[in-house]
């Protein structure tokens, strides 16, 4: 169990961490980091299809404007570590860490607006003297300290939480398990409601449901579909752009027909005068 | 229009050295009152280096950065432009350049360039990327993260090259010029178009419920629920989830309620024998 928890340590590290470094890579989202966690605990497959399960639950968990509501990289370190060390079913440990995705948010949430302040004052003297190699290093530093601290607290999570969360699981009855399963079904829901809401224009509510059709009843693969999508997309965008600049000839065209009147005006009032 | 053109050997080199530092701008964490205050001082460096020569007017540039500052990772590198041409501006004008100007167009900036920003690269292609990605995956292939990490970082690197070298040869007019056109409406409309459907997609292959309720009429075999919700509209159970839990959020709802309520959902149908 140590060389798991020290496996999902350094999975942290490299992709939650790394992420940061790396532009927002993304390699800290599930899909990836549930590969990674599962290659190096040698089970590439089960990471695979856990990493793929949480990116659909999680897929809403965007951290918009700065507001965590959830850490999908820790839920998806723990759930591919204690699926492969344990003998718990791979459903059951996506729904078990889902909870402590939203629970380590409220940890980081804490660390980030209490601990991390300690840097702001710092931060303004550098500044303020032309520190920049003091600033540089703080820049780094409060990065270092911050995922350092998730590291460890995933090391603890694995290291503690697998004999605790395997027990739970055998006394779970078969219905409340069935219900568990469903809910791991249904929670992605609510990860595309959320990017729904950023999205959502009622005109444009239609496309949704041709995406739906087109998945469910011709089965057709999400490269199908985005391609069908960019067609639609650049016939719209032509057809909106020739509608914009007709209504902008036609602005212009009144402009210079009224013009045109004024003067026809002013000659037959010069003409009467 | 070629956006190189007139730049020299020595700035395209500062704003490649900007671009650059810019993937490493989201690292620091110090608290609300900062927010990636030190990330975009620290890509502002090559640029207040160049044009500053005293060590008081290092110090005044670096103090005005040191402020509150956030906004969507590559789409912002258009403000580290901008605001970079301002420097440029002001270190030539001297004290008839209002620095004040300088901080208003950058927080000005930051709240519409993060609104097309993560519509842009949360919302759209992220959500391609893991579309195609998670298929793969599910499949066991090593090919779903690859494809995923690829098809979102592709463009998200190039935009964050090509948006500092637009955002400093265009300067501080170029966001209300692209507003004024149009361009921007067109652009947002195609992009939420594409991103719907790729939700509706989303929504398919992924939110799965199945109930195992039989109805046993007489003595014939009991006839399972599921397959007369399927031939009334496949699917019809996720897709009502789904838009119930959109409209949920839309009203404001907390997100981690509407997460909470599905869990409670599922395992009242568990106990109860739906599913």
């Amino acid at each position: 169990m140590l060389k798991a928890a020290l496996i999902a340590m350094l999975v942290m590290l490299l992709c939650y961490a790394g992420s940061y470094l790396t532009g927002n890579s993304y390699i800290d989202r599930p899909i990836v980091i549930g590969a990674v966690t599962g290659l190096f605990l040698g089970n590439l497959k089960l990471g695979l299809t856990i990493g793929a399960t949480l990116e659909a639950v999680f897929m809403g968990a965007l951290n918009v404007g700065g507001v965590i509501s959830s850490e999908p990289a820790i839920a998806t370190v723990l759930a591919v570590t204690f699926a492969v060390t344990t003998n718990i079913s791979q459903k059951a440990a996506v729904t078990l860490t889902i909870p402590i995705g939203v629970l380590a948010a409220f940890v980081l949430l804490a660390l980030k607006n209490g601990v991390m302040i300690i840097f702001a004052p710092i931060l303004d003297k550098f500044a303020a003297t032309n520190n920049q190699k003091g600033l540089i290093f703080i820049h780094f530093l409060s990065w270092f300290i911050y995922y350092g601290i998730y590291a460890v607290m995933t090391f603890i999570g694995v290291y503690a939480g697998s004999s605790a969360i395997s027990s739970l699981v055998k006394f779970i009855p078969q219905n409340l398990m069935a219900g568990l399963n469903t809910a791991g079904g249904l929670l992605p829901a609510v990860g595309f409601a959320t990017l729904m809401k950023i999205l959502w224009a009622n005109k444009l509510a239609v496309f949704y449901l041709l995406g739906f059709v087109l998945t469910i009843y011709l089965n057709l693969p999400a490269v199908a579909i985005a391609c069908i999508g960019i067609a639609i997309v650049v016939v719209m965008a032509f057809r909106d752009k020739d509608i914009l600049d007709l209504k902008k000839k036609k602005s212009t065209m009144a402009t210079k027909v009224n013009s045109n009147l004024d003067q026809k005006q002013q000659e037959e009032e010069d003409f009467f005068a | 229009m070629k956006i190189t053109e007139n730049l020299s050997k020595e700035e395209k080199k500062m704003l490649n050295s900007m671009s650059l530092r810019s993937f490493a701008m989201h690292a620091d964490r110090m608290g609300p009152s900062k927010f990636h205050a030190s990330g975009f001082t620290f890509c502002m460096l090559p640029a207040i280096n160049r044009f500053y020569k005293t060590t008081k007017d290092k110090e005044a540039a670096l103090t005005r950065h040191v402020q509150w500052y956030n906004c969507t990772p590559h789409a912002e590198n258009l403000i580290l432009g901008i605001v970079a041409s301002m420097e440029k501006e002001k270190s030539l004008r001297g004290d008839d350049f209002d620095d004040q100007s300088i901080t208003a167009v950058k927080t000005s900036l930051m709240g519409p360039l993060s609104g097309i920003g993560d519509t842009f690269f949360q919302g759209i292609l992220r959500v391609i990327a893991a579309s195609i990605g998670i298929g793969l995956s599910m499949q066991g292939s090593i090919m779903g993260p690859i494809l995923f990490l690829l098809i979102y970082n592709i463009p998200a690197v190039f935009l964050s090259f090509y948006l500092t070298y637009v955002g400093y040869s265009l300067g501080s007019t170029f966001i209300q010029r692209v507003y004024e056109s149009g361009g921007m409406q067109i652009l947002t409309k195609a992009a939420s178009t594409l991103g719907l459907l790729m939700m509706g997609c989303m929504t398919a292959m992924n939110v799965k419920f199945k109930t195992t309720i039989a109805l046993s009429i007489g003595k014939g075999k009991p006839i399972a629920l599921q397959g007369y919700l399927d031939q009334l509209f496949k699917g019809l159970v996720p897709l009502l989830i789904t838009v119930g839990c959109f409209y949920l959020l839309r009203k404001r709802v907390n997100i981690n309620w509407v997460m909470l309520g599905i869990f409670i959902l599922s395992i009242v149908l568990g106990l109860i024998g739906v599913v």
